[in-house]
């Protein structure tokens, strides 16, 4: 909090308490009104009715009740699923982001070749959903892969590590870490946002390089690590194509890169059951929906505003 | 406030209900069926179709090959093409069927046909029979796109399951190649055993079969089972399924297949990584229309064997598969011209020339013996090994219920299940029959 | 010094006046703000950055090699073997489908400029009005902005199909254009608000002292500040829609108006041949234009506050 009051100090004034500015919010928001109103709600809706429908895509759907939702506590599939997504979120997601902050400081400013070295930690994740991924993971992490070619070199036997139930959603964990360059992206940005007249306060002040960081630089970027947060965790919990094109849509093996949107889409288009699947889609909304808004109440312990007073 | 959230939820509410509505209306509801069969007039007007298909590069390069000679004799008919991949075409027609937009022409997948048509996608083809013949059909072929009596498929090419053999990886290992005509399941087991044991585990005995239901189809039949039976049931026992997976897990224990992180590695990979197509395997299960493909990426000799079989299998457990159908859709407004270009892609010796066997050795017997000269040497071989098998091959299985599409998925889980010890193949079986019934309900119309 | 610094893109006169600092502090500063200026650290650091980097970047090698190599060969003999380099690949890959990969990349490239303008205007809009004034119901819409991306889009695909299919809009880039326009990446208004709320509100009280209303302060105060947010905006639209194969999928079914995720899957069937020399050599040469976007794009992305001049 001393970081946060000293920011404030610096800062000085504070914004006076405005009035509504309702005409001026709905003019600057209407294209954004329009796209709720016209796209966004109606597909919700119909998504949310055939929850309660049984639904195959090629005949009408026939109202069948809570019975997809009631369907869902007996699914051990849908069980193993969430466990699933559960761990991957909250291994992955921390791990990402951790790295992707840790790199954006480190090639922030101050060094030759900077924009090179971004644009090779940030090519991976351009890769994203293709085909090739699949190849290229099966190549690093598969029997003759490499991983287990270098792990020969220091004779240590390796494994099948993509098809073992044991370390597949490891692997995934990897590759999701593996295209920290989005998240960092974001922070290069939110980094270079940062005024320079708090630093200036702040050396004026005789505050050191760590200090700086500790008291400017962390809090100034609370906001963009909390979009960072939000961002990756609701991602994270629709994770899909890695999983798709790793797994050849399976989830295998064993059901272990199962994720959550991966078991929708097989019962969605595979089984033809997109009574189901939106059934499924609207709990995973309240339970993203539920984090975020932990999250959110939490944020109120973190993460910093400028335009706060 | 509170007046104002209700406004809102009644608006979403109206929205919600508006796209619901058209759901509704555009679904590919049965139509009444029609006693009268069509007029079949073709059109002075312009007339535009859209095709719809599946495939690799290859096959796009052809079909409009096809599209274009078709035009070129009938001015007046545009073909659109609408290619994917097979795991995006489903996807998409799905989708396309459920906002009413179905394509005029679908190329079609046995394990699908019936879903489609018992949702009245698809057109009963009998009604376009002045137009599009299909006498140049074996009975018994014709009759795998047909349900309860009505044709909604014609089929394009017929398939067996085959085993295919490295004929120089044999020879690296001074093995010999087994009688197809006697041999049986222990025997295939003892020669991939041999093979993996003088190879050193360099190569494999024979790649893992249980990721899709050709496997299974076999042994069930020569257990004197059959997946479904005539009324759509599934007709399984659970211990003749059971009885399966442990032959699977038994034949790696033994280490005649690799072991099973290796096989579910290649199984997500493709054709193109498998050990048969990387020359890593002596044997692999396969069907007969991929051994052109699993050639070219070998480049060794691979020999299409038949499938081994149990001990006192009774004859007639063989069968052909349709490797897909030309099926129309049910709502098309131009049933005549979709006739005759249906007609032109099942019975022209034009198309054939272009199509050659590249959707499998042609289904229409006339179609098959002008063609087959012109084949190359590996797709002659196929044909004479689908020919040779001829007096062995049964009936048809019966066809594959609605919802039964997902099956090759249920297969393939369970078959990781028992090899990574997570299940008995007991459980297995019980589990396996469990969820197909689940599938096949929740698909009940 | 480094080239590549952009606080040397202006001058300290310039940034003085940006900062508000005399130039003499602004000199000093700048010698303060570059750590590791010691040679030593300054190699070592060069080395686990590259170190760090082959490892980010062997998978894309292999990929760029094995297009270079002869289709059977890449997994019957696979690794990174530099054995070959035919070109004939990305000749015969360019020409594989129906219409030159050029058709693919071009419609590929209209769809992304339409979503980009899409996001950039209607979420820096629609952002500015969440970060910055007071309405009736401001938290109510915004929690809605969240929800409304926490559906999966296989779900929501259906009904906006049947939606789009009604307005005739199936078999046009519109589907995939129009969301954009009307803000429907809500994340891109989420991200700008973050960073709208970290541009000190003294700019706007000092420009509403001048006179300006909220459309001059959101164009000529909030707008230039904002330049790093509109460029990962930019840069992620750019990727997303470029890689984004679902809905192209779905949306477009004419090949004429193929998209490359599009075309590249034409190039695949799992259960045939696929030629994936062809397909890895198509592959690279649709990364190479996100990759030089980003290359390119990445001056824009760390033009921070203190670069950006405030008139």
């Amino acid at each position: 909090m001393s970081a946060l009051g000293e920011l404030r100090r610096i800062k000085g004034t504070s914004a006076p308490k405005s009035r509504k500015q309702n005409t001026a919010a709905f003019l600057f928001l209407l294209p954004w009104f329009i796209g709720l109103a016209l796209i966004t709600v109606g597909p919700m809706a119909a998504s949310f009715a055939l929850s309660f429908t049984r639904y195959n895509l090629l005949s009408p759907p026939r109202f069948i009740g809570i019975e997809n939702y009631l369907r869902m506590l007996q699914d051990e599939r849908l069980h193993t699923a969430l466990a699933v997504t559960f761990q991957y979120v909250f291994i992955s997601v921390p791990l990402q982001l951790g790295l992707a902050l840790a790199l954006a400081i480190l090639l922030d400013r101050g060094l030759r070749g900077l924009s090179l070295y971004r644009s090779a930690f940030y090519l991976p994740s351009l890769l994203g959903a293709s085909v090739a991924i699949a190849i290229l993971w099966r190549q690093l992490f598969g029997v003759d892969g490499l991983v287990n070619v270098v792990l020969g070199w220091f004779g240590i036997e390796g494994q099948g590590w993509i098809s073992n139930p044991e370390t597949a959603l490891g692997t995934l964990m990897i590759l999701n870490v593996w295209t920290f360059g989005a998240p960092m992206v974001i922070f290069l940005a939110g980094l270079r946002q940062i005024p320079v007249m708090y630093y200036e306060a702040a050396s004026v002040d005789g505050a050191n390089r760590w200090q700086q960081f500790r008291r400017i630089t962390l809090p100034m970027l609370t906001p963009i690590i909390f979009f960072n947060l939000i961002l990756q965790l609701i991602g994270a919990f629709q994770s899909f194509t890695q999983a798709f094109v790793v797994s050849g849509g399976t989830g295998g093996p064993v059901d272990s890169t199962l994720f959550y949107t991966l078991y929708l889409y097989q019962q969605g288009f595979a089984n033809l059951n997109m009574g189901y699947a939106s059934a499924m889609a609207w709990l995973l909304l309240v339970i993203v929906a539920a984090l975020t808004a932990i999250n959110f109440w939490a944020s109120k312990y973190w993460v910093f505003y400028d335009d706060q007073d | 406030m509170r007046g104002n959230t209700r406004r809102r939820i009644g608006v979403v509410a109206a929205m919600g209900a508006a796209t619901m509505l058209a759901l509704t209306a555009c679904a590919g509801n049965a139509a009444a069926p029609t006693d009268e069969a069509p007029q079949l007039e073709l059109s002075d007007e312009p007339v535009t179709l859209s095709f719809t298909w599946w495939g690799n590069d290859t096959r796009h390069a052809i079909t409009e090959e096809l599209i274009a000679a078709f035009e070129a004799e009938h001015p007046n008919i545009t073909i659109e093409p609408q290619y994917t991949d097979w795991a995006g075409y489903w996807d998409k027609l799905s989708t396309s069927v459920a906002a009413g937009d179905i394509p005029d022409i679908i190329q079609m997948d046995e394990k699908q046909l019936s879903t489609y048509a018992a949702n009245g996608v698809l057109m009963d083809l009998g009604g376009l029979s002045s137009v599009l013949s299909t006498e140049d059909y074996p009975e018994a072929v014709l009759g795998t796109g047909a349900l309860d009596g009505t044709q909604y498929g014609v089929p394009v090419g017929i398939n067996s399951y085959t085993i295919i053999a490295n004929q120089d990886l044999l020879d690296q290992y001074g093995v010999d190649l087994p009688d197809d005509e006697t041999w049986t399941w222990d025997d295939f087991i003892a020669t991939a055993q041999e093979v993996a044991e003088a190879s050193g585990g360099a190569v494999s005995g024979t790649q893992s079969w249980g990721f899709e239901d050709g496997g299974l189809n076999n042994w069930l039949r020569q257990h004197d089972s059959a997946l479904y039976d005539a009324d759509g049931e599934i007709a399984a026992s659970e211990e003749d399924l059971a009885g399966w997976w442990e032959f699977l897990l038994d034949a790696t224990k033994d280490g005649a297949t690799p072991d099973p992180a290796a096989t579910i590695e290649r199984e997500s990979g493709g054709l193109a990584e498998s050990f048969t197509a990387t020359n890593q395997s002596a044997f692999g299960p396969w069907w007969s229309n991929q051994v052109q493909a699993l050639r070219d990426a070998s480049g060794q000799d691979l020999v299409a064997l038949r499938v081994p079989t149990s001990k006192g299998a009774s004859d007639g457990w063989a069968y052909y598969k349709p490797s897909m159908f030309w099926s129309a859709s049910a709502k098309t407004e131009h049933p005549a011209e979709v006739a005759t270009f249906l007609d032109f892609l099942a019975n022209s010796e034009e198309a054939a020339d272009l199509l050659l066997a590249e959707r499998g050795v042609p289904a229409n017997e006339k179609i098959r013996d002008y063609i087959t000269p012109k084949l190359d040497e590996v797709n002659q071989t196929v044909v004479g090994f689908l020919d040779d098998l001829a007096p062995q091959v049964g009936d048809a299985p019966a066809a594959t219920p609605p919802g039964g599409g997902v099956i090759e998925a249920i297969i393939d889980q369970h078959t990781q299940q028992v090899l990574f010890g997570e299940m008995t193949p007991d459980e297995a079986a019980a589990s396996f029959l469990e969820q197909l019934q689940q599938a096949l309900e929740d698909a009940a119309v | 010094m480094t080239k590549t610094d952009p606080s040397t893109d202006l001058s300290p006169l310039t940034e003085s006046v940006v900062t508000g600092l005399p130039p003499e502090r602004v000199r000093e500063q700048r010698r303060r703000r570059h750590p590791f200026r010691k040679p030593l650290t300054s190699i070592l650091r060069h080395v686990f950055l590259i170190a760090a980097a082959v490892l980010m970047l062997y998978p894309v090698i292999w990929m760029v090699v094995s297009s270079f190599r002869p289709t059977d060969l890449i997994f019957r003999e696979a690794g990174l073997v530099f054995d070959s380099f035919e070109i004939s690949n990305y000749v015969d890959g360019w020409n594989a489908l129906t219409y030159p990969f050029n058709v693919y990349l071009l419609n590929s490239g209209l769809v992304v400029i339409g979503s980009i303008i899409g996001n950039l205007v209607s979420c820096s809009l629609a952002a500015y009005a969440f970060a910055r004034l007071e309405f009736t119901g401001k938290k109510f819409w915004f929690a809605i902005m969240l929800l409304s991306i926490m559906l999966p889009i296989h779900v929501i695909i259906v009904p906006q199909y049947v939606l789009f299919s009604q307005l005739g809009w199936v078999n046009t880039f519109l589907p995939l254009i129009v969301p954009k326009l009307l803000a429907t990446d809500a994340f891109f208004i989420f991200l700008m608000v973050q960073f709208i709320r970290g541009i000190p509100r003294e700019l706007d009280e000092a420009a509403r002292i001048d006179g300006a209303g909220h459309p001059r302060i959101f164009l000529q105060i909030i707008l230039p500040l904002m330049v790093p947010a509109l460029a990962t905006v930019t840069i992620f639209t750019f990727i997303w829609t470029w890689n984004d194969f679902f809905s192209q999928l779905i949306f477009l079914t004419k090949p004429g108006l193929y998209t490359v995720p599009l075309a590249l899957n034409a190039f695949q069937d799992a259960q045939s041949s696929t030629d994936f020399g062809e397909l890895f050599a198509m592959s690279v040469v649709s990364l190479i234009p996100i990759f030089l976007i980003f290359l390119f794009g990445q001056r824009f992305l760390i033009k921070g506050i203190a670069t950006t001049g405030i008139k």
